[in-house]
This record gives structure tokens, sequence and C-alpha cells, in this order.
């Protein structure tokens, strides 16, 4: 047969044991883009390399390295993760507003004292996006934000946002506040349609 | 009226089963499409009804709330959980067909192949890659070749290394091959050939530890199947970037078929060919 037969563990070695901190924290300005995954990953979880990690995620231009970045800031999942994290929601680079979108709505518990000042930020953009981080809370909490929003929101793309959000995650509660804002936006015929068929589909009617 | 399937007491609309399979593939990477409608109609009916819901609308809500473990329940019902020798051939028939050959284009001489099965279960999976590639790979005799089968269960792994099995376990392999790696020990019991059980490396291994996954290097190809699904989004992004530390330059994994790497992580390229989908690790990191 060709193959190598087996011998003991086959273990390498390799791995993270007697790292310190500090190693992995410098070597995030590493100029190889390999040792700065590899730092990142070494990272995940440890709540005092949340400022480092925070000011290596603002810098990092390799795609792969920031990945990792995102993911230790996501593992820590504190406050301090949320803050790294939230100056790329208003990045110019649309990749990384939605990776950073994508990390904080894997900590919806984190990002909540945060998301009225996100659902309440002067850029539409940034409302918009905020509006996709209740997706994973409770039904109940993710509808009453997303009502609140509705209910003083009037740029037409940041409702139809909300109202898609409310299409999955929406209660009975979202329906007279969904109703309001088709009456606001009578004359916009997409938001009309987003509301109909969200209505539709809390009420569990649509397609049927 | 649009296109409402019933079965039993509980319907499911087009519109309801495009919108389980948007949640689904955001949660667990798990993709269908519309070819898939009556496979997805079936389970979904079964669990709106094991779970007493009203309605899609009801059962949507328990499903979101994952208050009684329900997207694990959904997942199992949409995961053939049996493993079997030759379980989606089609993978196995993708790896000889067009991964190898494209592999060894780039492999320095001498060097060996190395082949991770990751959860490796009771064993079917590696053992079935190293009879497949006994049975289908003209190379087979040119090149060393390395298999390791890792699962979290070390008593998995202990069911693996002894390699006996029962008839079922057997039903999709031709009887020939049956007859050529297999030595019956009972009515209902066949144990692997000796040299392919000496074949094989069992380790214990955690995919979402890195530590662990740091003593696992240098593969060119991962078989990662039907696990992914289960890890939530943070622990789905550790193994991801565990795997990919696992792969040499180039290297390829195969998720299972309904899995979708795209969902969860960025870092592989997607390569489509007519067996199957697998994901491939760039060759050039900076």
């Amino acid at each position: 047969m060709p193959f190598v037969k087996h011998q003991g563990s086959g273990q390498d070695g390799r791995g993270a044991s007697g790292d310190t901190v500090a190693v992995h924290v410098a070597g995030l300005t590493n100029p190889d883009a390999n040792a700065r995954w590899g730092a990142a990953r070494m990272l995940g979880g440890v709540v005092g390399a949340v400022p480092a990690l925070s000011r290596a995620l603002e810098k990092e231009t390799e795609g792969r390295v920031r990945e990792a970045i995102l993911t230790a800031l996501i593992r820590t999942g504190d406050e301090a993760s949320v803050r790294a994290l939230l100056p790329s929601v208003r990045s110019q680079d649309a990749s990384r507003r939605a990776a950073a979108i994508e990390a904080l709505q894997v900590l919806p518990d984190a990002i909540a004292p945060f998301l009225t000042a996100l659902l309440a930020d002067g850029d539409s953009d940034v409302r918009l996006l905020a509006t996709e981080l209740t997706r994973n809370m409770p039904a109940e909490r993710a509808t009453d934000i997303l009502c609140n929003l509705l209910e003083r929101e009037m740029h037409p793309n940041v409702c139809a946002a909300a109202v898609e959000v409310l299409a999955e995650v929406g209660t009975e509660d979202a329906k007279p506040v969904l109703a309001a804002c088709a009456e606001r936006f009578r004359d916009s015929p997409f938001l009309l349609f987003a509301i109909t068929t969200t209505m539709a589909r809390i009420s569990g009617a649509e397609g049927s | 009226m649009a296109d409402s399937k019933d079965v039993g007491a509980v319907s499911v609309t087009r519109d309801e089963v495009r919108r389980l399979c948007e949640f689904l593939y955001r949660r667990t990477g798990m993709s269908f499409d519309d070819s898939k409608r009556y496979y997805i109609d079936r389970r979904l009916t079964e669990r709106i009804q094991a779970t007493a819901s009203a309605s899609f609308q009801s059962y949507f809500a328990l499903l979101r709330s994952d208050s009684q473990h329900e997207i694990e329940h959904l997942v199992n019902a949409f995961t053939v959980n049996e493993t079997y020798f030759y379980r989606e051939e089609h993978q196995l028939q993708c790896m000889t067909s067009h991964l190898l050959d494209d592999l060894m284009l780039r492999k320095p001489t001498g060097e060996t192949l190395r082949i991770w099965s990751v959860p490796c279960s009771t064993g079917e999976e590696p053992y079935s890659i190293a009879m497949w590639l006994m049975e289908n790979w003209k190379d087979v005799d040119s090149y060393n070749i390395e298999i390791v089968g890792s699962d979290i269960d070390t008593r998995a792994l202990k069911a693996a290394a002894e390699g006996i099995y029962g008839e079922r376990a057997l039903m999709r392999l031709p009887r020939d091959i049956v007859d050529r790696y297999f030595t019956r020990l009972d009515d209902e019991h066949v144990q692997i050939d000796p040299g392919l059980r000496d074949s094989i490396q069992f380790t214990r291994a955690n995919l979402v530890d890195a530590a662990e996954i740091a003593l696992q290097r240098d593969f060119d190809i991962v078989f990662c199947r039907n696990v992914l699904i289960y890890f939530d989004d943070a622990s789905r992004r550790m193994a991801a970037e565990n795997l990919y530390d696992s792969l040499r330059p180039g290297g390829y994994i195969c998720l299972g078929h309904s899995e979708t790497m795209s969902r969860i992580s960025p870092l592989f390229q997607v390569c489509r060919y007519p067996e199957a989908i697998v994901y491939q690790k760039p060759e050039q990191t900076k």
C-alpha cells in the first residue's frame, strides 16, 4: 500500500504554549502578514489585547489578517471590543463596513448599549447598517428597537432596511408602526411594497 | 395562491421556504437551491409537526429564539447523521478527477500527500478515502500518502482504530471492494483490512481549539463535512481560520453537500467542479 504507516501521535510540537500576550501584540505590527495573522489568531479572548487589536484593525490592509482580528475581537466580545469594531462601520470601504457589521451581529448583547446612538447617527448609511444589528436579537426586543426607529426616520432607504429586518424578526406589535410608515411614504412604491410584504409575513398570510 | 404545499395539517408556501433558507444560510452556512424544494418542504413540515407549532409563523419564531435547540434539530433533519463508507461519493470522485491532478502539478518531488478527515467519527470517511484512492487513482503507487482522521470524541476514535463495522456501513460499497478490504468477523460484523488500519492515523482534535489544530499542519486536502453547520458564528469563524492554517497553500477543503464556506469566511476561494463545489486556500499568501 502507498500509505505512510502512522507512528505515535504525529504531533509536530508547534503551538502557542509559552508565548506571551506581549509578543503577540508586538506581532500585530510585524511587516510580514503571516506573522500578523498568527498574532491576531493568538489574541482572541484576551481582554488586554483589545486596544492593540483595535489599532491593528484600523491599519491592516491584508483581508485575511483583518478577518483574524475581527474574530479575535468577537471572541473577546466585550464593550471595548464593540468600540474597536464601530469605526469600521463608517469606513469608505464597503467590504470593511460589511465585515464589521457581520462581526457586531455576533455580539447582540454587547452591541445593545450602542444601538440607540447608532440608529440616531447623523449618517444615514450608519443608521441603515445598524438596522442589521437587531437581526439576531429576540423578536420582541428587535421589533421594539426597529419600531422606534421607523416612527421618526425620514430616510426611505433606512426605513426600507428596517422593514426588511422586520420581515424576519417582526411581531404583531410592528404592524401599526408599519402602517404609519406606509402612510408617510405613500409616494414611494418600493417602500409600500416592502411594507405590504412584511405586514403579510408578520400576519403569516404571505404567499397563500 | 403561491405554490403552497400541504403535508398533513401544515402547509408551507414558497415564500416561507425561502425565508427559512435565508435564515439557515445566515445562521449555519447551509445553502439550498430551488431544486431542493421538496426535500426542504418535507423536513420543515416534519419539524413543524414535531414541535407542535400551529403554523410556519410560530415555528419560525421558535426557530429564531432557539429556545428548544430547534436550530440543531432542524439541521439534524437536513443532515444524514448516519455515517457509512463512500458517503458523498461525488466528492471522492472530485478528488481523483480534479483535485489531485492540480495538487500533484505543484507538489515538490518527494513531498507526501496529506489528507485529513475531520471530524472522522468512527472512521468510515478516512477509510473510504484510502479505499477510493486505491481503487480510483492511477497514480496511487507513485506517491507517499498520509491520511489522518481526527475527532473530538475519543470513544469514536477508539472504534475507528478498531475498524469493526456493521452491514449498514457497507451499503454503498460494491461487493468486490468489501471482499478485498474487509474480513468477516460474524454474521453482522466485518473488520477493515489491518494494512489500512495501520495506515490511518487517528488523533483527537477540537476544530475550534487553535492550539490543538496547530498540531495538524500541511494538509493538501481536508474533508470537513457536516460539522460547521452546528457551530455558532464565532466558533465557525475560529474553525475556518484553524482549517486555513492546517492547509498547505493551494490545498482544498471539502464541506458537506449543503454547506457553503462563502457565508462563513472569505479566506478561501470557491472552486466549482462538475462533481462538487470545494474551497481552496489561495496559493499565494503574503
